[in-house]
């Protein structure tokens, strides 16, 4: 008698297989962001210092943003959390083995960091606001003044940056339980995925806010944005070029490193080969391959391929299919690395 | 290559509409021969309305035919569906072939009597008045005249040749908008 | 090689939203290219100025139309597998005048729609949401027009079979209907709108063999093809793989085992169809849960989707292998049989029977076979009667278990969704 049975690893039908909602992807994919952010925004802070000239973009408006969509992050895993009133119980002890431990002293040390970088950024980003904190500028003057502590809060944030985004896919990796996910590849392809999805931001923020459109003030900021959404981009905006070759590049690291990782898996055991098949082949093949490969990078990279050679005009579309297939990408593999552990359980 | 892209910026004419119907044909045909079906598009935002009804409201999507129609039997998600990923193509590739024809922007499309008010209510009005009659017909331009058409399908035909008879009858009256 | 694809195995359901995605790429694309992400390109067809609409759809159609029937008197595409929309003659009638009026007034249909707006079409845009809002307020008054859209059904039906022309003289017909028209539209175009002829019309006195002269030419000759040729390839002409057929036999890989299909009765599992091929006087008698009734001189070719599973079931096993046999030679990939038929399914699933002698392993798993058999409505045994003899005492079948609502019909195969548009 052959066995044939088919699995039904749908989250339609077995909702209970799946532990983990939007909330987590949703703070993978923030923390993801914020970390390509912290890098980027770092890397700016540190050539800024020898490069005077160096035009700011929307580099500036990075460590503010952080701090905000940091926050939002938070507060899905927050709500992702069975005992909420314990949450403080993680800051009481340090194990050197747990990621988790690991994560929330990370995060906890991100915080200052980007604040540092916010308060350094504040006069470039929102001058009016600067100019009724008298305080906030006065620091900012003063931290300028010391180009040691300048560069220091830049590679702090580049560090945090870098161990934030390999942290982010660590800690699937470590839920060896779960064979789609037991892939040391996981941390450098959330990280790479984290920085593009940083680069295509700030690109964004450079198309819905221009420099010129001299706006000071938050609310004004907002309007110029839904005006400058509808207008045609500037064409060829040297600051979002540099933007979309770094954009490229990191797409193309990504699309390897995901390469990798699915033929890592696949010569792996045959558990882990059919974990990787639900996505290659399975009920998250449709997902992975329009919306992850398909529309999250291949797509953005022949776009901005395209625009680099002035063959296409440049428009805001790559910026945000990368975006939104980076939080594709976490969506995807959250949800058929819990199914994988349902078809081991099964045999 | 710096002469060709200065001048280029320009919207390129459209392609001869003989070989870009021969062209619609081969994709029709490549549909027919790989999946059995042909091409459709208003099924795709009837799924995705019915979806959004029955995650705002269950009860009510469950208890309407129509919704329930789109719905499935609940094995897979509902907008895990042929046509949706279709239509998610259909932008895909239209954006693709405008940008690569320096036809993207941001424009109302009208004649030159019309202001732009008047032109998207119109717009919105047909819209809605399309879906409607899609539903009835069970099918768009796409999936009935075009899809019908090629299989000789009897309600296809009797479809293409009444939306043709609709649209030269209330043409006359619409003629500021276009002309 | 037989096509389609989808339908004969070759990939899933999963992979069909790849393939679709790709299929979306290229219908976009080609449409923007023709033009017809521009609503005044679209609303020149109604005034006369530029025709490009009735040339491109009916290019298209003449294409796929000629294609289609070319691949299938081939006997490359089983032309009974692709999907016909259903006809509703009224609806559709008026369907059709609404969408024609929403076209005129909107300047879109939802296709060229979605193009538009993918090119920053402000209008498109807007007729999108208009679509949008008339999906939902249809749904509202769905209800009171059901009656009406279900009303003047005439089933799958094609213009040669309802008007008894051969298929290939109809094709022949179109194709010269096409070219005609493209001819009076050129002519209309100069007429009404003022427009010079292109280079390649079709109206133009030159005598060169310009590129749509030969596009025209090449499905015009593809008609006449047509017409000569007969009908196209339709399912019932089965073909078999015997080496396939004799593995899946010889190594039982076609069997279902009764305490499976109990099994997945009891778990509930709908990723099946159970068929019962006796006849429906039998069938109402007694019939395993969830089952369906196909009669085996019922079976018709499209059953299901050619990927779907199915189990047959017979009294013993002959009539269910019959079934199985048609199935696999018209290329369904999951068709199976229950092994011993209802037979089987009587004496282990239903009435069950404790040897005397039975080991404690033997007594535990019959505990587990008795709560089964309850499920179903039967009774395990715990009979001393060695099993040598006729089963004499065998009891008479219980009711059948909470009916299933499909009732005898052969049409109550379950559909997951619909097909069309």
């Amino acid at each position: 008698m052959i066995e044939t049975t088919i699995h039904r690893q749908n989250p339609m039908i077995d909702p209970a297989f799946h532990a983990w909602g939007w909330e987590i992807p949703v703070y993978l994919f923030l923390g993801g962001l914020v970390a390509g952010l912290m890098i980027l925004s770092g890397y700016h802070i540190i050539r800024a210092l020898w490069d005077k000239d160096r035009a700011h973009g929307h580099y500036v408006t990075a460590p503010i943003l952080s701090l905000a969509l940091l926050t939002v992050g938070m507060g899905a895993l927050f709500l992702d959390l069975e005992h909420k009133l314990y949450v403080w119980r993680l800051y009481l002890t340090f194990e050197v083995t747990s990621p988790m431990s690991w994560g929330s002293w990370i995060l906890l040390l991100v915080y200052p960091a980007l604040a540092a970088s916010a308060l350094l950024t504040l006069p470039q980003t929102f001058p009016k606001l600067a100019r009724r904190l008298p305080f906030c500028s006065r620091c900012a003057g003063a931290l300028h003044d010391c180009p040691r502590v300048v560069q220091a809060i830049g590679f702090a944030n580049m560090l945090l940056g870098v161990m934030l985004g390999i942290y982010t896919g660590i800690l699937l990796s470590t839920l060896s339980a779960r064979p789609l996910w037991n892939s040391a590849l996981l941390g450098p392809l959330f990280l790479f995925s984290g920085l593009s999805t940083g680069a295509a931001t700030i690109h964004l923020l450079a198309h819905v806010r221009r420099p010129d459109s001299g706006s000071d003030d938050f609310s004004d900021a907002v309007l110029s944005a839904l005006v400058n959404w509808l207008r045609p981009p500037a064409p060829g905006h040297v600051g979002t070029q540099k933007l979309e070759h770094a954009d490229n590049s990191f797409l193309t690291v990504e699309l390897l490193l995901l390469g990798l990782f699915i033929v890592g898996l696949l010569s792996s055991t045959e558990v882990h080969q059919r974990a990787v098949e639900l996505i290659l082949t399975g009920p998250y093949a449709a997902a992975f391959w329009v919306l992850v490969v398909g529309c999250g990078i291949v797509l953005p990279l022949t776009l901005q391929f395209l625009q680099a050679q002035h063959r296409i005009r440049s428009t805001v579309v790559p910026a945000l299919l990368v975006i939104g297939g980076s939080l594709a990408l976490r969506i995807v593999i959250v949800a058929a690395g819990q199914a994988s552990a349902w078809t081991v359980a099964s045999h | 290559m710096t002469d060709s892209t200065d001048t280029s910026h320009a919207p390129r004419p459209h392609v001869n509409p003989y070989w870009a119907g021969f062209a619609l044909g081969l994709v029709l045909l490549t549909s027919f021969v790989v999946m059995g079906r042909g091409l459709g598009a208003s099924g795709a935002f009837s799924t995705a309305v019915a979806t959004t009804v029955h995650a705002v409201a269950p009860a009510h999507a469950e208890s309407n035919a129509f919704y329930a129609g789109y719905l499935g039997d609940g094995t897979t998600h509902p907008m895990k569906d042929w046509l949706v990923f279709e239509v998610l193509g259909v932008f895909v590739g239209g954006f693709l072939s405008g940008a690569l024809a320096n036809r993207l922007k941001f424009v109302v499309e009208k004649g030159p009597r019309i202001a732009n008010g008047p032109r998207l209510a119109f717009a919105f009005v047909g819209g809605a008045l399309m879906a409607i009659g899609a539903k009835f017909a069970l099918g768009c331009t796409s999936g009935q005249a075009l899809t019908g058409g090629a299989l000789l399908n009897v309600g296809s035909w009797a479809f293409m040749m009444c939306v043709f008879g609709g649209a030269y009858a209330l043409a006359w009256f619409l003629r500021r908008q276009w002309l | 090689m037989t096509a389609p694809l989808f339908k004969y195995g070759l990939f899933g359901d999963e992979i069909s939203l790849i393939v679709a995605f790709g299929i979306g790429i290229a219908f976009g694309f080609v449409l923007e290219r023709a033009g017809f992400g521009n609503a005044r390109v679209l609303a020149a067809q109604f005034y006369f100025r530029d025709l490009r609409v009735l040339k491109v759809m009916f290019t298209a159609i003449v294409t796929a139309m000629t294609g289609v029937y070319v691949l299938s008197r081939m006997g490359v595409v089983d032309l009974s597998l692709v999907y016909l929309t259903p006809t509703f003659l009224w609806p559709q009638i008026v369907g059709g005048l609404i969408l024609g009026v929403g076209f005129v007034i909107g300047g879109y249909c939802p296709g060229t729609s979605c193009v538009s707006a993918a090119t920053g079409r402000i209008d498109g845009i807007v007729y999108v949401l208009g679509m949008i809002f008339g999906l939902i307020g249809f749904a509202e008054i769905y209800p009171m027009v059901e009656n009406f859209a279900h009303s003047s059904a005439l089933g799958q039906i094609t213009l040669s079979s309802l008007f008894k022309i051969p298929y290939g003289v109809l094709v022949f017909a179109v194709v010269v209907m096409a070219v005609v028209a493209f001819v009076g539209a050129e002519w209309a175009e100069t007429k009404f709108g003022g427009k010079k002829p292109d280079a390649d019309s079709l109206l133009a006195p030159a005598k060169t063999l310009a590129p749509s002269r030969l596009l025209a030419g090449g499905i015009v000759g593809l008609g006449v093809i047509a017409a000569v040729s007969g009908d196209p390839y339709r399912g019932p002409f089965a073909r078999v793989d015997t080496r396939e057929l004799a593995l899946n036999a010889g190594t039982k890989a076609d069997h279902i085992s009764v305490d499976q299909l109990a099994d997945w009765l009891v778990q509930g599992r709908n990723d099946f169809l159970l068929v019962d091929v006796r006849e429906p006087a039998e069938f109402a008698a007694y019939h395993i849960p969830e089952a369906i009734n196909v009669p085996l001189a019922a079976l018709s070719p499209d059953i299901a989707d050619r990927t779907e599973r199915i189990v047959f079931y017979s009294d013993g096993s002959i009539h269910s292998a019959q079934a199985w046999l048609l199935l696999k030679s018209l290329g369904y990939s999951n068709a199976y049989m229950l092994f011993g038929g209802l037979e089987e399914w009587k004496d282990s699933i239903l009435f069950p029977r404790l040897a005397a002698d039975a080991t404690p392993e033997q007594k535990a798993a019959f505990d587990k076979r008795a709560a089964t058999a309850a499920h179903f409505g039967g009774a395990a045994q715990t009979g001393v009667a060695p099993a040598t003899g006729t089963p004499t005492e065998t009891p008479k079948l219980a009711p059948p278990p909470p009916p299933a609502g499909d009732g005898a019909a052969p049409a109550a195969v379950k559909k997951k969704k619909k097909e069309g548009c």
